[in-house]
């Protein structure tokens, strides 16, 4: 709700823990293994990689806490001089200007570290580098325990303050101690203050909220104020000092006449007096508490005389409750609530916002246009009607009711034709087919269906009674019956052209080529000519004339001469029976060139012939245990593979 | 009296109810929570009507009605329309609409007597929105939006319009209406005031987000339990300014 939520500031922790966090963190985030005959660029870089982590790690931290607390200069004045009364401004500023200090000096430390890093020339002078670093800044750390201490006490009191916004409407309470502001406060709101009966029970402020006039309200209450100069109130005063100063707010100065707090009427005029220039431009209401005691009519003339000098100047009203008997605190609030509002309200309508929303502020009331009335109608039941009341216990069922009985969302289904308005309860739960004989039955839902297909019927049967849907059958004459028969034929005929053409289309089967196909005979050629109406006789006269040609071929040599027998009158023999082809022979043209390859083949062989050596076709039996695959130290999976 | 509700974490109720002197149309949703603060309010008064139009929730935003009867778009099936006739009281016309711009609620507001309509909607459905809820018909714009249903709510005793409507345009649309008028917002500053709330002669229902100003702005304005229309300009006026401005 409010701008202004300091709960978030995140904790601030003490110096040795600061710097516990960081360095395991270093150790955490950062690579640890390193060896001396690593390059030494490496090295380098390894240490120079630490030093700048731990910079990035104390900055984060410190930045976190220089952006978390708010700045005095940027916050509502109502909480910078809070905070000043509180935690010293002088001291909070110190304390963040250190931190920041603290910051720049480890970003320097870190700088002047690596750039040395740069010159290390082993291992271990990079490591006493990167030591010297880390110690450095830990001291500097270290140095900042103070500041990170207050801090942190800072912060947990700062999250423990009341959220008041400074802007919205605000009751403020304020006076002497005991003289009964947070009973008022507790009357009021639900904030339960602590009442004791002693003087600074309060010692710090405390706010509540309640609602008025559709609008939300806050009511603070301040610890009391003594009367003396500024420079001696102390801290618990100047909290009340700095919220009357700041807050605009309405502010009830509440009086004790009975003087049960142990202050005179004197001294409490005294105090309105000395704090009145706190006041200005604010509404101000006397309030005069406990008149279940003491009431203004009472009075002594003298100190009646102290309370009227303050009444009356500067538009200051006074009013009277007890909180004892709650007698006049409602009307209290109620008068110092209008008296701020109609402030509020005068300011914001001398400024410019207020024109966007003037409209909305418009009533428009209409012109009569006729003289018809338009009254509103309310059915008679509503206006007496029972409020419905959770906790009656004869409260009228519910469908959540129903459906908590029911299993619950999810599972309880509700009965959407229970509360159907028919001619007869009994007709709520007939079902209709939504469909009927192919129809949709919502489309025949007529009140008049009945009378209308009486007429449909009587309609029809006068149509058939004229002999409407009688047919004329006169005969067809002699060209329609010729032209009937063509046609035919011609459909007849079409449909053919159309079979033949399906079935030698898309044949899912191999084709035979024409050269495979068996031998056509001479025969059918003579039936096909014939069925064209052709003459054959002229080509099978061709076909039956004996070719001319030689009675033997030409017979090779080689074939005679491995078929063995040769002569005039094997001829015949030779063209029935097939016979064995030598094969040694086969792929020599000649029978020259058979020759020339056996002789080679022979000077070939002489050698081993010779010396009866073993050749390709000798048996041989290998070794069986070659010593290479078993001698030696085996491993896995090396015995039949090396 | 003026309820806040919330239909399935949404605050706006006037999409999912439909609300009119003479019965209350409601979406069929996940639980009977939303159903059941309507329940409890007009109970014995008017029927209160689980349905869905066109198989859709968005009841509110697609049909629109008054005491005398009730529109429906093209959307709307057999079924639907059949539901509809056999629980709405035989005093109230039903009639569906072949209009192109089919969320009727969105492009028409009405009370029992006058209503505003998007200027762009047929001759025909003028005519029968005419002849089905008895009324005059206006074709007109609020604070320049066409859609006349969602930025205004009206009844026979008042009516909230968008709160950007100028001072001049509500003196204008109260005269046609012939009720008082008032720029507002419901939902926490929201100007979906047909979205954000359904009323009728008696009751009012807002989304749960309402505030406190803007319910009692409603309330005096519909003239809800002896509220007057005149306390936004007086008893409220400085509550208003200070919570707006």
């Amino acid at each position: 709700m409010s701008i202004y939520n300091f709960k978030k500031v995140q904790v601030v922790p003490t110096a040795t823990d600061f710097v516990d966090i960081t360095l395991s963190k270093i150790q955490r985030k950062t690579p640890t293994v390193i060896h001396a005959h690593y390059q030494i660029t490496r090295i380098r870089q390894f240490y120079m990689r630490k030093v700048k982590f731990a910079q990035d790690c104390f900055d984060e931290r410190l930045n976190q806490i220089l952006t978390d607390f708010p700045k005095l200069d940027e916050i509502h004045p109502f909480y910078s001089d809070l905070m000043n009364v509180l935690y010293d401004r002088d001291h909070y500023k110190l304390a963040l200007g250190q931190i920041n200090t603290a910051r720049n000096l480890i970003d320097n430390v870190a700088k002047d570290y690596a750039r040395l890093l740069k010159f290390g020339d082993s291992l271990f002078r990079c490591k006493q580098l990167k030591k010297a670093a880390l110690g450095r800044m830990a001291t500097i750390m270290k140095r900042q325990k103070d500041s990170l201490a207050y801090l942190e006490q800072v912060r947990q009191h700062l999250a423990r303050l009341p959220s008041i916004d400074p802007n919205t409407r605000t009751l403020l309470v304020c006076g002497y101690p005991n003289v009964g502001k947070s009973s008022f406060m507790n009357k009021l709101t639900r904030a339960e203050v602590e009442v004791q009966p002693y003087a600074f029970t309060t010692k710090s402020l405390f706010v509540g909220h309640m609602d008025y006039k559709y609008l939300r309200w806050q009511v603070i209450d301040t610890p009391g104020i003594l009367d003396h100069p500024l420079e001696q109130r102390n801290t618990i005063e100047m909290q009340s000092i700095t919220a009357l100063a700041h807050l605009r707010a309405c502010i009830l100065f509440f009086i004790d006449l009975s003087e049960q707090c142990g202050y005179s009427i004197a001294d409490q005029v005294k105090l309105y007096h000395s704090i009145k220039p706190l006041f200005a431009n604010k509404p101000l209401m006397l309030v005069v508490n406990k008149i279940d005691v003491m009431k203004p009519e009472d009075l002594g003339p003298n100190e009646k005389k102290l309370v009227d000098e303050i009444i009356g100047k500067d538009g200051v009203e006074m009013a009277q409750l007890s909180c004892y008997t709650e007698e006049g605190v409602m009307n209290v609030r109620n008068q110092a609530c209008d008296k701020l509002l109609a402030s509020r309200v005068e300011n914001k309508m001398k400024g410019s916002k207020v024109n966007d929303v003037l409209n909305k502020l418009h009533l428009s009331q209409p012109q009569a246009r006729d003289d018809k009335d338009r009254p509103a109608f309310v059915p008679a039941g509503a206006d007496h009607r029972v409020k419905y009341d959770v906790n009656d216990p004869n409260r009228p069922k519910l469908e959540r009711d129903l459906e908590a009985e029911g299993g619950g969302a999810g599972v309880f289904n509700v009965d959407l034709k229970k509360r159907y308005e028919l001619g007869n309860p009994e007709w709520k739960y007939d079902t209709i087919p939504e469909i009927m004989d192919g129809k949709n039955v919502a489309d025949f839902i007529d009140p008049e269906i009945e009378a209308k297909l009486e007429a449909l019927e009587k309609e029809e049967e006068r149509l058939i009674a004229e002999g409407f849907y009688e047919e004329d059958d006169d005969l067809m004459d002699e060209d329609d019956e010729i032209i009937a028969q063509e046609a035919q034929k011609l459909k007849q005929k079409t449909l053919l052209i159309r079979q033949a053409h399906q079935q030698q289309k898309g044949k899912n089967r191999p084709v035979i080529p024409q050269n495979r196909k068996p031998a056509r005979k001479v025969q059918d050629l003579a039936t096909k000519m014939e069925t064209m109406g052709v003459d054959s006789s002229a080509v099978l006269e061709r076909a039956s004339r004996k070719r001319a040609r030689s009675e033997t071929r030409g017979e090779s040599i080689v074939r005679d001469a491995s078929m063995g027998v040769v002569g005039e009158h094997e001829a015949k023999r030779k063209r029935s029976q097939s016979a064995a082809r030598d094969r040694s022979v086969a792929g020599l043209g000649s029978e020259k060139a058979k020759e020339v390859a056996d002789k080679i083949r022979n000077r070939n062989q002489v050698q081993s012939n010779l010396f009866a050596k073993r050749g390709e076709s000798d048996r041989h039996i290998q070794t069986k245990m070659p010593k290479h695959l078993f001698a030696g130290k085996r491993k896995a999976g090396k015995t039949d593979r090396r | 009296m003026a309820v806040r509700a919330q239909f399935e974490n949404s605050n706006d109720i006037g999409v999912f109810a439909m609300l009119t002197n003479s019965y209350c149309l409601v979406a069929i949703g996940g639980s009977e929570n939303f159903y059941s603060v309507f329940e409890s309010e007009l109970a014995d008064v008017i029927p209160v009507i689980h349905t869905s139009i066109g198989g859709t929730r968005i009841i509110g935003r697609l049909c629109v009605g008054n005491r005398h009867g009730l529109l429906l778009p093209s959307s709307t099936t057999d079924q639907e329309l059949q539901h509809l006739r056999n629980s709405l009281p035989e005093s109230v016309a039903i009639q569906r609409v072949e209009e192109r711009l089919s969320a009727l609620g969105n492009v028409i507001a009405c009370n029992d007597y006058v209503a505003l309509v998007h200027p762009d909607v047929d001759k025909e459905t003028e005519e029968i929105i005419a002849d089905v809820l008895k009324v005059e018909v206006f074709r007109q714009t609020i604070a320049g939006n066409v859609l006349v249903g969602s930025y205004c709510q009206l009844s026979n005793q008042g009516g909230i319009v968008h709160p950007k409507t100028s001072v001049e345009d509500q003196d204008e649309l109260s005269s046609l209406l012939q009720i008082p008028l008032v720029a507002g917002t419901v939902n926490r500053g929201s100007d979906l005031i047909g979205a954000g709330l359904v009323v009728n002669d008696w009751s009012a229902f807002a989304g749960l987000d309402t505030t406190s100003t803007e319910l009692s702005v409603i309330e005096s304005i519909f003239k809800l339990q002896d509220a007057q229309p005149t306390a936004i300009v007086n008893q409220m006026r400085d509550s208003l300014i200070d919570s707006m401005a």
